[in-house]
């Protein structure tokens, strides 16, 4: 019975104190200012906003095959 | 080549629509488009990005498309059973007992779980924008997991499972899951530490839920339940605390994951409150633990317990209606897409059934609905409406925007994705329906102590058939997957050189308003 109760209040303590830790870092890094270009992020220059991407890389303006060999 | 690559690509922010409705029109939310980096070293580093994923991101895709097929297998065994009993009753392992927790067991560890921790590994490395850490330590982790499903499940078959739902896996093999698990930590988080993007999107917060929340929820439980077993009642409460959460926190945050990053990608428009996103994330990971207990409303636990996980259930319309509005307004406008892009169809399926399982689980924790509805068919549909016809179906559509990219092949046959998608989504509903209709006529038979017990089990058997007729519709769709699966990883069939769309491409390139790019690039 002890286990348990150790488990409980470790794993209570562990998981609850990383989402606080957590939190405390995304407020102290800004990551929760800017809202806007958060949204953005995932957007590049060759797949900017307002492209639709759900089509065959290799044919689309873009790498496949021709990147690898110059990098 | 490259020339026009540039000067193609350095205007697309602004397509003018050619005729038909504008969708793909650029910054309609304001915000920059154009990053600080060139076209074309953006490209070359997203093929890097994806090619450091590919081998152990279809490593963990291959087993999770075998477990698929022999948890549908599983699956209709188990189902057939509840209406014909003594189909293929001769073998001690495959009776009721054993079938159908080899079918959970196989479809969460050996399918739910490999392909989104496939899923996991791409979008870290993507959204962190850097190569995947660990790739050769992530195929032997792949490798351990599937051997440990393999092994789990035929000891369940052979009768040693642990007769707990949702952990049947014997003793032995619940260590190897958990080593394999924490290489997948440890590479994501490495990978995160060396990211070359400083924002945090909100999709790397969902997978950073998953990938911590679960290994707790999965230690914890096998520690109190199977290797030092806690007596009496509080095990009911342990175990059901896990099983909602194997939903709740680890693939939930998975499907959201997904779900905010490829329809925000496919479109090419920025989900429509980020800030919603957030909030969306924080009081899901306040909430969800607490929901579980509400399986446990009649039973013999403290009362406050109960309650405590009620009124958590229905805060979780907090973070469900943000993820609903948000994944809402994000499509207004390009429902029309859905026609075209299997990616976005299994996608926006999978986000709609999300708001639903949510909301039905808020509602049918309340006593008086609970009372009627639970421990009868209507849980299974519910549950099956969560872990399918949410989760499953968004981790297709990963699948279908993912595979190509990694394989560099395009899906061999859009009538095959056509098959998958109505096999699935026609079994889904035929399963829903019957199921929840049949449910609430057990559960309301059973609290009337006039009518006799074996009334309710023959009255059953029309909506047990639907069952089964639903299963085959989706193993249907599964078989069609596995086949465009293998195809793609052999490279079969012809090449294609335009995407595998599920209707005219042409209409489709209307629909996107800028010249699609695969008629682009032969011209220069």
């Amino acid at each position: 019975m002890t286990l348990n109760y150790i488990v409980f209040a470790a794993s209570a303590l562990l998981f609850g104190g990383s989402a606080v830790v957590a939190l405390a870092w995304a407020m102290r890094k800004g990551q929760l200012e800017n809202f806007q270009r958060g949204a953005t992020s995932i957007f590049d220059a060759d797949e900017p906003i307002g492209r639709v991407t759900d089509s065959f890389p290799g044919q689309k303006p873009k790498p496949a095959g021709g990147a690898t060999k110059r990098s | 080549m490259s020339d026009t690559r540039r000067e193609k690509s350095s205007s697309p922010a602004s397509p003018a629509p050619r005729g038909g409705k504008a969708i793909g029109r650029a910054s309609d939310r304001g915000g920059s488009v154009e990053r600080p980096i060139d076209p074309e070293r953006a490209a070359r580093r997203r093929f890097r990005v994806d090619e450091s994923t590919r081998v152990p991101v279809l490593t963990f895709f291959t087993g999770g498309a075998f477990w698929l097929l022999a948890g549908s297998i599983l699956a209709l065994l188990a189902s057939i059973k509840l209406h014909t009993p003594e189909f293929l009753d001769g073998a001690s392992w495959l009776t009721f007992g054993r079938v159908r927790p080899a079918h959970l067991n196989t479809m969460i560890y050996g399918w739910a779980s490999p392909t989104g921790i496939g899923v996991i590994l791409w979008l870290t490395a993507r959204l962190a924008k850097a190569e995947l850490r660990f790739p050769r330590l992530l195929v032997a982790a792949a490798v351990v997991w599937n051997v440990a499903v393999l092994w789990g499940t035929i000891g369940i078959l052979r009768g040693e499972g642990t007769s707990i739902e949702w952990i049947e896996f014997p003793p032995y093999v619940p260590p190897l899951l958990v080593l394999a698990f924490s290489i997948v930590a440890l590479s994501v988080a490495t990978t995160f530490h060396d990211r070359g993007e400083a924002h945090v999107y909100v999709s790397q917060w969902y997978i950073f839920g998953a990938i911590f929340w679960f290994p707790w929820l999965y230690t914890v439980v096998e520690l109190l339940m199977v290797y030092r077993p806690m007596a009496g009642s509080p095990q009911a409460s342990v175990n059901w605390w896990f099983a909602h959460n194997v939903l709740g926190l680890w693939l939930t945050p998975i499907g959201l994951a997904t779900i905010y990053y490829l329809i925000p990608k496919v479109l090419g428009r920025p989900v429509h409150s980020y800030y919603l996103s957030i909030v969306g994330f924080w009081s899901l990971a306040l909430f969800y633990n607490w929901a579980g207990a509400h399986h446990l409303i009649g039973g013999p636990v403290p009362a406050w317990l109960v309650t405590v996980s009620i009124v958590a259930s229905m805060m979780m319309l907090i973070p469900v209606g943000t993820v609903a509005i948000n994944h809402h307004f994000t499509m207004v406008g390009r429902f029309a897409i859905l026609k075209y892009s299997p990616t976005l169809r299994f996608i926006v399926f999978g986000a709609m059934s999300y708001t639903a399982v949510s909301v039905q689980g808020s509602f049918q924790s309340l006593r008086d609905w609970n009372e009627v509805t639970h421990f009868t068919h209507y849980t299974i549909a519910h549950a099956h409406l969560g872990v399918y016809s949410f989760f499953t179906m968004t981790m297709f559509g990963a699948l279908y925007y993912i595979m190509p990219r990694l394989t560099r092949w395009e899906w061999a046959s859009a009538r095959l994705i056509r098959v998958h998608f109505w096999g699935t989504a026609g079994g889904m509903a035929i399963y829903w329906i019957g199921l929840t209709w049949g449910g609430v006529l057990q559960g309301a038979a059973m609290n009337d102590p006039k009518v006799p017990f074996l009334d309710i089990v023959k009255m059953m058997i029309p909506y047990l058939w639907s069952r089964s007729l639903a299963g085959v519709l989706m193993t249907t769709g599964h078989v069609a997957f596995a086949a465009l699966f293998t195809m793609n990883m052999l490279h079969l069939g012809k090449r294609r050189y335009e995407p595998t769309l599920l209707d005219d491409p042409r209409e489709y390139a209307r629909l996107i308003a800028s010249p699609p790019a695969w008629e682009e690039t032969p011209a220069s």
